[in-house]
């Protein structure tokens, strides 16, 4: 049987950098085919390259077994290829019907759009793929879950027959993840051809027929799920063994560094987002807050960074009130952020990486005299950090935000770590990242604590949780409605926590496993 | 595990030594010149291939050779741009021929004569530069500051005021101090802005435009009423400032080349140290391109608002104090051609840098200045030269048509990115 | 497509340094193209711009006719800014000039300077005396309050409202000067008739009235043209150059009433308004400027202050070209008697 897609011989070079290298590829009918690298390995290249935002500097692509041009994204629709963006492309104040019906409009006599046909046929693909969607919403009203289904729609509705997804989980929950595959999998079985580009092991196993494996731009191995695990794919991807599980040694934790009492924060419309908090953290442990986005936990981190003003409750830090404090104070006490949104509240991506490495320090010695900046410092500062920290960049003087995801993380990473710091926020410090980064950052993390620092983990990546934990802290609308020491306790346990449900008395039976429930 | 590290470290170490030294750093280096130099270059080279069209389709003469003949008017229309741009390269750097009879002459007179388009250039290059960096500055605080316009106008008031109301002064005193009243002027017409922008979050945009007309009204009721001159007969006409206060020309008429210049030049470098080479100006920087980062990084944005845009202001008021005190020697309306919005475009083409600010400005004040020889010698309006420099300013502010027309390879370089983010980012 | 535009732009660039340079051999005279023995007359303008439909092109249309009539050869340069203006007559002075006029009292400073640092250029000035005169500037000034006086007479006649209206660009005396005369004609016209005509936009007691405070902005005058006639008034006077073109708009939209034009006889400068335009108060700068221009040519010229009058033809009332059936006979001889009486000095303004 000819394969729908072919590529054959793939090329193309950037400055500096071979995007890809001779690749090969095939897709058969009805197949979802899993493209799985590291950040930066070339998988969007070669995906934009398929979807005619890049020309290639050689090779060919044949679909249906004829050769074909494409040179833009509209020939790669000609051609039945659809993509799903990792960023939709959708306009928030247009309903589903008009979103889909974008770019390729039908329209009654004199140009009067036809919302009904349209909406017509959107619910009739709705209705054959499981893709539950009401044609009349208005998009900025929908969970993005539900915006990526009217992606997908899109593409259905253009007659798309491979549809590449690009890293699709990236911006879902787990629940939304899971419906994900189940869509993708009734996609396959009606005869659509799937491209799934992820870096994420676990995903990968789950839901691909076959799985290719590319690293610095050339495919280095094919292999099917059965026949893989984690840690060969892992390897595969790195192209050397990873730990995927951080070695961990107990040790019992000192004297509280970070004390919540009571604390109850609202936003600026007034709803109350952290309800009553008290927890705390001690020096040389972990604790890691659960729960899923949205439920308090960026609120929380924000207060006791100082970025955020409290309504009543009181936060300590070392023994001394950091109650809408400023950041700057709160930083010189000895504590160190690694902020969720790097690129928004971490980074300033236009400025090299130099000063971004001395974007909290840069006003003190030995960077400054107080008034003059003294570079010589500052790149002296880079040059070691780019080196301890392995962050790759051409040279400390490159703009933040040319290196890749892992690489910005680093930068802050051994921004924050270098310092002489006793406590650590670290607010999903893997997001988005690599297998090869989320390995050495969790090696920092846990070395920090083993050096006695205290440090506060806030992710909605269980598996993170629970792997660098000491302590769990579960939050749920707000309230942290457990903390239960890491010893024991399963996943399935933290996951009902996480949905709210509160554990009957019949399921920790081990001991050492207590519930502070907090109400 | 240790093995491990080291093959990574080794790794890194690839990369270093493949960034640094394969690609080499030294063509890397040229080729950003040459790439960061050729848009500009080509915008400026376009403009005026179609200012020559119009100055070939505005000219009557053109159209009278074109009646006698093609070939005729061909001739025609070529001599006439040949003519025009010529009269502008001379109006704006001097006749080569004229300046060597005159040095051989030996005459002061001769000599200043042929001398002085060039040193006229930098005189009309000077406002342009100041009013330029006061842009720059607000757009690398995050700030759009279009209020220059007004600000100039306060600092050239406040200037004009101290300049003939306070008498017996020595020069060294008076002079700085009628300057220095200029430029807290426009910094105080800077400050409410930034104020209301830090405290209420009033957009500056709006703002600044606002404070605009409420200084020129102000100013010409100044004129017309307190700060008129005697005997003018409520003209709207300041009295003339006292000697003392003159910022000094450095020849005799006709050249009008004054140390207003230099002081230009000075602020230039001093933004440029503040901007780069201090706390303050990292401060200023960050809190600009990633208010959020800012925070984060402990600055205060309400401070650093306030500043930038008193520091802006201030630039714009010795813009306007410059004007008065060098050149006009009184304040009347008609102060300035638009220097506050020409900033806006200066800024840009300059990369919100201090130095693209002055060569920018050095360029259109060369402009500018030959612009009014063509005119004396073809009668080419003066317009001419504002639609060659609108069009320049577009096609650097979007270098896809000039990528088009020269069939370049797309230039994805860093530079331009900041130059984008620079123009609509932050607002 | 691209590369044919690259190409023919380059062919462009090659010819154009080709034939400029066979130019060069060929026709080296061509710098200056006119190079016999004309007199050189040079206007610089203030900010308001060469077609500012007010002084400034008045003045260039004495430069004109004088072309015309005497065989000069007239240059301008516009000025952009204060800077400019020493600037222009430095650039004259330097293309020897014979005669540099130059126009309005914000040059003023600046032509006494030129005028100190060059005491053989010969330089007039419009709209402006110096007092002391300077040796070799003449100052042309304008009693344009004589003409605007009958103006003010024929409109308190031609009123049905009996209410009449004015205002100015900007609050300086070559503005006022017209609305004080108006308004006196009107008053005049009530005192010889016993009507009760009023004056909207301007009390020359207390020198107040209604200003656009700009001389560009025609917007506004749109607007204080709207706000007169909504007052009642059914004749305005605009003394704002090209901002009156906004109020003539304003009045013939609406109908019913009537335009006066300043400076310059607005029924033949702007036609699309001479079915509203009742007359206009000329101040002839032309007039006097070619009349400046004369005097170098037959080497006359000597420094002082020229004042058009209606005496001496500097100012005039303009006829009425199409509303001459709202005007009687009647009136028309009380205006010939009323401009005797004022030549005659019989009836003195000020």
């Amino acid at each position: 049987m000819t394969p729908i897609l072919e590529l054959k011989g793939i090329t193309k070079q950037f400055p500096g950098v071979l995007a890809n290298d001779h690749i090969d590829l095939r897709l058969e009918k009805g197949e979802i085919l899993a493209l799985l690298g590291e950040n930066g390995a070339g998988k969007s290249t070669l995906m934009n390259i398929l979807y005619g935002l890049y020309q290639p500097d050689q090779g060919e692509i044949w679909i249906d077994g004829k050769p074909v041009t494409i040179q833009s994204p509209s020939d790669a629709i000609e051609a039945g290829i659809g993509m799903v963006h990792q960023h939709f492309m959708l306009i928030p104040v247009f309903t589903v019907t008009e979103n889909v019906m974008l770019g390729d409009e039908v329209v009654k006599t004199a140009g009067v759009l036809d919302r009904q046909t349209a909406a017509a046929k959107i619910e009739e693909i709705s209705k054959t793929y499981g893709l539950e969607v009401d044609p009349h919403d208005y998009l900025r009203d929908l969970p993005v879950g539900v915006q990526q289904r009217v992606e997908i729609i899109k593409l259905l509705y253009r007659e798309a027959e491979i549809l590449i997804f690009d890293e699709p989980t990236a911006v879902l929950t787990p629940q939304e993840a899971d419906e994900l595959f189940l869509i993708m999998r009734s996609l396959a079985e009606r005869g659509k051809s799937i491209i799934f580009i992820t870096h994420k092991l676990r995903e990968v196993l789950d839901i691909a027929d076959r799985i290719m494996v590319i690293r610095r731009g050339k495919m280095v191995g094919e292999t099917m799920p059965e026949q893989a695990d984690k840690n060969s794919l892992a390897a595969m991807m790195v192209g050397r063994d990873v730990n995927l599980v951080v070695e961990k040694i107990f040790q019992e934790p000192g004297d509280i560094v970070l004390e919540v009492k009571n604390l109850t924060v609202a936003d600026k419309f007034q709803n109350v987002m952290v309800d009553n908090v008290s927890m705390d953290v001690r020096a040389g442990e972990i604790v890691g807050i659960a729960g899923v986005q949205g439920n308090g936990q960026t609120e929380l981190v924000e207060v006791v960074t100082g970025l955020r003003k409290l309504e009543s409750g009181s936060v300590t830090l070392f023994g001394q009130d950091i109650s809408n404090t400023s950041p700057r104070r709160i930083t010189e006490l000895g504590s160190a952020h690694i902020p969720e949104d790097r690129q928004a509240d971490g980074l300033v991506l236009p400025f090299p990486v130099a000063e971004n490495l001395v974007l909290c320090t840069y006003y003190k010695e030995p960077f400054s005299n107080g008034v003059v900046l003294r570079y010589d410092q500052i790149m002296e500062n880079a040059v070691k950090l780019i080196e301890d920290f392995d962050i790759r960049t051409p040279n400390a003087l490159t703009p933040v935000g040319s290196l890749s995801g892992g690489n910005q993380q680093k930068v802050i990473i051994a921004r924050e770590l270098s310092r002489p710091i006793q406590f650590l926020v670290a607010s999903q410090p893997t997001r988005g990242l690599d297998v090869g980064s989320i390995e050495y950052i969790h090696s920092r993390i846990v070395q920090k604590r083993d050096e006695g620092c205290a440090v506060l983990l806030v992710s909605p990546e269980l598996d993170e949780i629970m792997e660098l934990s000491d302590r769990i802290a579960v939050m749920y609308r707000g309230e942290i409605i457990a903390v239960v020491p890491n010893r024991g306790v399963s996943k399935e346990q933290i996951g009902l926590l996480m949905a709210g449900v509160l554990p009957q008395g019949d399921i920790p039976t081990d001991e050492n496993i207590v519930i502070e429930a907090t109400f | 595990m240790k093995k491990e590290e080291q093959e990574k470290n080794d790794l890194g170490k690839a990369f270093f030594r493949k960034f640094n030294k394969e690609d080499g750093d030294e063509p890397k280096e040229k080729k950003n010149f040459w790439q960061s130099i050729s848009i500009p270059a080509l915008a400026i080279l376009t403009g005026l291939l179609i200012g020559a069209i119009l100055i070939v389709l505005t000219s009557p003469r053109v159209y009278e050779a074109f009646a006698q003949g093609f070939l005729t008017g061909i001739g025609t229309a070529f001599n006439e741009v040949y003519v025009s741009y010529k009269a502008l390269l001379t109006g704006a750097f001097g006749d080569i021929g004229k300046i060597i009879s005159a040095l051989q002459s030996g005459t002061p007179h001769q000599i200043r004569v042929a001398i002085n388009p060039i040193l006229e250039s930098l005189v009309v290059s000077t406002p342009y530069i100041l009013t330029g960096l006061a842009v720059a500055l607000g757009f690398r605080a995050g700030l759009f500051n279009i209020g220059v316009e007004g600000q100039l106008f306060i600092g050239a008031a406040c200037a004009t005021f101290v300049g003939y109301s306070i008498k017996g002064l020595p020069g060294f005193i008076h002079m700085p101090l009628a300057l220095l009243a200029g430029m807290a002027g426009g910094a105080f017409w800077g400050f409410i802005p930034g104020f209301l922008k830090a405290k209420t979050g009033g957009h500056e945009v709006i703002n600044t435009i606002m404070m605009n007309y409420i200084a020129f009204r102000l100013t010409e009721w100044l004129l017309t009423g307190p700060m008129t001159r005697q005997g003018a007969g409520s003209m709207p006409v300041s009295p003339v400032i006292e000697k003392s206060a003159e910022i000094p020309q450095f020849f005799p008429s006709p050249i009008r080349f004054h140390l207003g210049f230099f002081m230009a030049l000075a602020a230039a470098w001093l933004i440029w140290w503040l901007l780069f080479k201090t706390t303050w100006g990292l401060n200023l920087r960050t809190v600009g391109t990633n208010p959020r980062a800012a925070k984060y990084a402990g600055l205060s944005t309400v401070k650093t608002t306030i500043m930038g845009m008193s520091l802006s202001g201030a630039l714009a008021g010795m813009a306007g104090a410059v004007q008065t005190l060098a050149i006009n020697r009184s304040m009347a309306i008609g102060l300035s051609s638009g220097y506050g919005f020409d900033s806006i475009a200066l800024a840009l083409i300059g990369n919100n840098h201090p130095l693209g600010v002055v060569l920018s400005s050095l360029l259109f004040g060369s402009l500018r200045n030959g612009a009014t020889r063509m005119m004396v010698v073809s009668r080419i309006p003066i317009d001419i030269v504002s639609v060659i420099q609108a069009i320049i300013l577009m096609l650097v502010a979007a270098p896809g048509i000039i990528q088009a027309i020269y069939h370049l390879k797309d230039l994805k370089t860093g530079d331009n990115k900041v130059f984008l983010s620079g123009w609509g980012g932050k607002a | 497509m691209r590369k044919k535009l690259v190409f023919i732009i380059s062919l462009l660039l090659v010819a154009s340094m080709a034939l400029s340079a066979c130019q060069k051999d060929a026709a080296p005279a061509v710098d200056q193209p006119v190079t016999e023995d004309k007199v050189k007359v040079c206007q610089i303008t203030d900010t308001g711009g060469i077609d500012d439909k007010s002084f400034n092109a008045t003045a260039w249309k004495g430069i004109l006719d004088a072309e015309g009539s005497l065989g000069i050869e007239g240059k301008y340069l516009e000025s952009q800014e204060t800077a400019d203006y020493e600037k222009n007559i430095n650039s004259f002075i330097e293309d020897e000039c014979d005669l540099i006029i130059t126009v309005g009292f914000l040059i003023a400073d600046a032509t006494t300077a030129a005028s100190a640092a060059y005491p053989d250029a010969k330089f007039s000035i419009v709209d402006y005396a110096f007092d002391p005169a300077l040796p070799n500037v003449v100052g042309q000034i304008f009693e344009t309050d004589e003409a605007a006086f009958l103006a003010g007479y024929l409109a308190a006649g031609v009123t049905k409202t009996g209410k009449v209206g004015t205002f100015g660009g900007m609050q300086i005396p070559t503005v006022t000067i017209f609305m004080d005369g108006f308004v006196k004609g009107v008053a005049k016209y009530n005192e010889v008739k016993g009507t009760n005509v009023e004056v909207l936009g301007w009390d020359v007691e207390k020198q107040e009235g209604l200003f656009t405070n700009s001389f560009d902005d025609q917007q506004k005058g749109r607007e204080l043209a709207i706000s007169l006639m909504d007052e009642g008034a059914d004749i305005i006077m605009p003394v704002a150059g090209p901002v009156g073109i906004g109020a003539a708009a304003a009045i013939q939209e609406r109908g019913g009433a009537y335009f006066i034009g300043v400076d310059a006889d607005w029924a033949l400068t702007n036609e699309k308004y001479a079915d509203i335009t009742l007359t206009s108060v000329m101040k002839l700068m032309d007039a006097t400027t070619e009349a400046v221009i004369k005097s170098v040519i037959d080497g006359t010229f000597t420094g002082g202050n020229v004042v058009g009058t209606l005496a001496n033809e500097g100012v005039a009332l303009a006829p009425f070209h199409n509303l001459e059936s709202l005007v009687t006979d009647e009136m028309k001889a009380e205006l010939e008697q009323l401009k005797a009486d004022i030549i005659a000095g019989v009836i003195v303004l000020d």
